[in-house]
């Protein structure tokens, strides 16, 4: 009996526990980076200027030292969508003396969060109605037809993607000792999630049309009942529950780096800094000797410049 | 933190460096005086600097257990922390997004060099990370260690001290992250909060107080820069046979020229500034151009820059201060690194332009400089590529065939400015002989000279020399390829620093400016006799006694 209280709760509070600490915990994230000023324009180019009619500008250095409003949108897109800077990596190889395009970290990181984007819309479903076309084709796009059921692309490669980001911070020294206990953590937890995730689509099958029901009774506010609960295999509320740790837990982790890449001076800036002159709210006034100070200090220098004739003159 | 070995392949012995790694925790702990290793640590502040610009001083000595911190020091320290999260969203920022994913860890030229750990950048952002965590975030408050948080303690100080003097702010690790983190800007603030205990370096504060009292990092005096320009006019008149005459303080003129003091007064700088006023001088003689040299403004560069928002406005704010008492349309710029993250980037928010400036025209050849349409300042070699480009200067190409050129893209102007085709459009102008060297370090991935940020110091010189390394590196594999023996470089600090590292790794190339290369092609319409010699005194090619 008390199992079912169990279930309830997961299935119909912890979400919203979850859910509202997400939302709070983000907005307050947010708000808090928003409340300090940006006092310089500090964009790292990585790209030709915008200069002289004559100095070529390609559309990579368009986009990475970008000179416009539009250049620099497209340069957050490319940095948010492709990962433009972790594909400009290198290695470098004390033996040879120089350094390697290495693209692995650049792969794998691209292959995890599309893949991890592409299981959240492939969730929507539960959340929908009737399910959205677009939905369905990404279920259609995503699931490899030969298996019953659907062998789902991502769940594999996001898991296989996972691993290889963990092996790397244990077995390669330089990122071991970066690691700390909370980068662990939070690659347990969505290894948690994505192994019972397709545990539960492959082996410990659940009711999908309870899940269901589940899902549209938390999105409209009419909590599924105990009867609907229990129609649902333990490994769902696992599941469930990893989800909801795990989305309360990211404002308070580096996941945040998903809303803190837009504010990034060194990205969202346009490189036009003597065009348009950026201005510092908190400038403070000037501390220091005027002209005036200076030329009573040195007075007499500066009075033989004059009489010079402001210039000097080889002795030859 | 890292051993060097001696290690036999085949009949040869090398050098090996090994690394040492271990957990977190030993991230978290703090390196102190008891590690400190000679031509590692900074000497620090002295007292007639610290006086002046108002830093608490103390006698101290980095290699002695008590630092004899000032009162209240975590306290102060604290504050300005705090302080500087809410004054800056860059900051705070890069204190919270950071996810360790080690893509900067073997971009940092003080980590290739030394291999310790705490270069890497992200563990220098650790540094203070740490402590942010503990003091402003409740993670690090109840979690401590496990959240990657920890005490303030006198130690963390020294390690601050150690490590946020061991950065040269080139900028490169940014350019990697994936968030943009500016490695920079972070050691800047913490630079900023060591400065509020007076825990801060000696090198750049020298200057810094210079700068602020006679105008260039240098100190000096009015009487000494007419002396210095008239010395290069001397030399000038040697190799040329010009009488050249250098405006200094004019009233009326169209352009104010500022360039790093050091132009004026080190080698190979020196042979940049010859190149600056013969080119001015031929532009006055053919097309009426007027400019002059300020006394006042008599620097560039600007060291505040390495060490607080306040002081990087305090030296900054002199060139327009300047540009308007004189009546100048606009304000040219020399070659100098740091100078012109400071011009392009901080200068025109810190101190705002005067409204008596006019647009940035070309007076030769109309161009108007519309990327500097609000700063009112252009560089040099916006200037000269724009000269070329028009024809408006006669240049002999030939007159460099002795030299086998090669570009190092200065940090600041790189990925400070993104000036990357101009200097190379002048270059190939000027010179029939260019190489560039291999693509990981030029343009957006150029290595540091290993001696910026005010890291010059010479009781730094282990850090400087292993620092250039991959720099030397670069270079080693462009003279042995195509036999370069020129470097070019738009950076005083570079010139300053590279002879010395180049000297260091045995490669036997010669440093100079851009404007050397074009004062050496330059045919000057009031040259009488042909020219037998290059700007540094050596015959030109063809012209070698036989």
């Amino acid at each position: 009996m008390s199992l079912v209280y169990l279930k309830l709760f997961i299935a119909d509070v912890l979400p919203y526990i979850a859910g509202a600490i997400f939302i709070i915990g983000t907005i307050n994230r947010v708000i808090n980076w928003a409340k300090s000023p940006v006092p310089l324009k500090i964009p790292t180019t990585c790209g030709q200027q915008k200069s002289l009619p004559f100095i070529r500008r390609t559309w990579e250095d368009r986009l990475d030292s970008p000179y416009t409003m539009w250049e620099t949108i497209g340069r957050m897109i490319v940095e948010v969508f492709l990962f433009r800077s972790l594909f400009r990596n290198t290695r470098y190889w004390l033996d040879k003396q120089k350094g390697v395009d290495t693209r692995w970290l650049w792969l794998f990181a691209l292959l995890f969060h599309y893949s991890m984007l592409i299981i959240v819309l492939r969730h929507l479903r539960f959340f929908a109605n009737p399910v959205p076309g677009f939905l369905s084709w990404i279920n259609a796009l995503d699931g490899q037809p030969a298996y019953v059921p659907a062998l789902y692309i991502t769940g594999i490669l996001a898991l296989v993607a996972l691993f290889w980001l963990w092996a790397r911070r244990i077995l390669c020294s330089r990122e071991r000792n970066i690691s700390y206990p909370a980068d662990h953590l939070i690659l347990a937890l969505v290894a948690g999630i994505l192994i019972t995730g397709n545990l539960m689509r492959y082996f410990f099958k659940v009711d999908l049309y309870a899940v269901k029901e589940v899902a549209l009774g938390i999105v409209s506010f009419h909590p599924a009942s105990a009867a609907v609960v229990n129609q649902i295999g333990w490994m769902f509320f696992l599941h469930l529950s990893l989800v909801c740790i795990t989305v309360a837990y990211l404002p308070f982790s580096k996941v945040m780096h998903f809303a803190g890449v837009f504010f990034s001076p060194s990205r969202n800036m346009p490189n036009d800094n003597r065009a348009r002159v950026h201005i510092n709210p908190w400038n403070p006034p000037y501390h220091g000797i005027s002209w005036q100070e200076y030329y009573e200090m040195y007075k007499d220098q500066l009075d033989e410049i004059a009489e010079n004739g402001y210039k000097v003159k080889p002795e030859v | 933190m890292e051993d060097v070995k001696k290690v036999k392949i085949g009949d040869k012995e090398y050098l090996k460096v090994e690394q040492k790694f271990t957990s977190w925790r030993d991230l978290l702990k703090p390196v102190t005086e008891k590690d400190f290793k000679p031509g590692f640590y900074h000497y620090p502040i002295l007292k007639r600097d610290a006086d002046q610009l108002g830093i608490p001083y103390r006698d101290w000595d980095p290699l002695e257990p008590d630092w004899h911190l000032p009162e209240n020091w975590k306290e102060t320290f604290l504050n300005k922390f705090k302080e500087l999260l809410e004054k800056h969203r860059q900051f705070k920022l890069f204190m919270d997004i950071c996810v360790r994913c080690g893509a900067c860890a073997d971009k940092c030229h003080y980590y290739i060099g030394t291999g310790d750990p705490k270069n890497m950048p992200v563990a220098r952002a650790e540094l203070l990370r740490s402590i942010y965590r503990r003091y402003f975030t409740k993670v690090g408050k109840v979690f401590g260690e496990w959240a990657g948080a920890r005490e303030l303690t006198e130690d963390v100080i020294k390690e601050l001290y150690y490590y946020l003097y061991q950065c040269s702010l080139c900028r490169r690790c940014s350019a990697f992250c994936p968030y943009g983190i500016d490695t920079a800007d972070i050691v800047w603030r913490g630079r900023e909060m060591l400065q509020e205990i007076g825990t801060v370096q000696r090198f750049s504060y020298i200057s810094i107080a210079a700068c602020a009292r006679t105008g260039n990092h240098l100190g000096l005096l009015p009487g000494g820069i007419a002396g210095a320009l008239q010395s290069v006019a001397e030399d000038v008149y040697e190799i040329t046979g010009i009488e050249i005459e250098v405006p200094i303080n004019k009233k009326g003129a169209d352009i104010l020229f500022v360039a790093p003091s050091a132009d004026y007064f080190a080698t190979p700088h020196w042979y940049v500034c010859m190149g600056y006023i013969m080119l001015f001088h031929e532009l006055e003689e053919r097309y009426g151009f007027t400019y002059t040299w300020s006394t006042y403004a008599s620097e560039g560069g600007n060291f505040g820059t390495f060490a607080s928002y306040e002081l990087a406005q305090k030296l900054s704010h002199k060139i327009y201060e300047e540009a308007e008492r004189l009546g100048v349309k606009w304000i040219l710029g020399g070659e100098c690194g740091h100078m012109w993250r400071d011009k392009h980037q901080f200068m025109a928010t810190m101190n705002p332009p005067p409204k008596t400036l006019e647009d940035p025209v070309n007076p030769i050849t109309g161009t108007y400089f519309e990327n500097a349409a609000e700063a009112k300042m252009v560089h040099i070699a916006e200037f000269v590529a724009d000269l070329i480009e028009h024809k408006k200067i006669d240049l002999d190409k030939s007159r460099n065939d002795h030299w086998k050129v090669t570009f190092h893209d200065s940090c600041n102007p790189a990925r400070g400015m993104g000036l990357y085709e101009e200097p190379r459009y002048v270059i190939k102008s000027v010179c029939n002989y260019f190489y560039e060297m291999p693509e990981h370090s030029i343009r957006e991935k150029t290595y540091c000279c290993g001696s910026g940020g005010g890291l010059l110091a010479d009781e730094v010189m282990e850090l400087r020399m292993r620092g250039g390394m991959p720099r030397a590196m670069a270079l080693k594999h462009v003279h042995k390829r195509y036999g370069v023996n020129y470097l070019c470089t738009i950076c005083a600090i570079d010139k300053a620093a590279f002879p010395t590292l180049f000297e260091f790794w045995k490669l036997p190339v010669a440093v100079g400016g851009m404007m050397e290369l074009v004062g050496n092609a330059l045919l000057m319409s009031d040259e009488e006799q042909e020219r037998e010699l290059d700007l540094r005194g050596n015959p030109l090619p063809g012209k070698e006694e036989e």
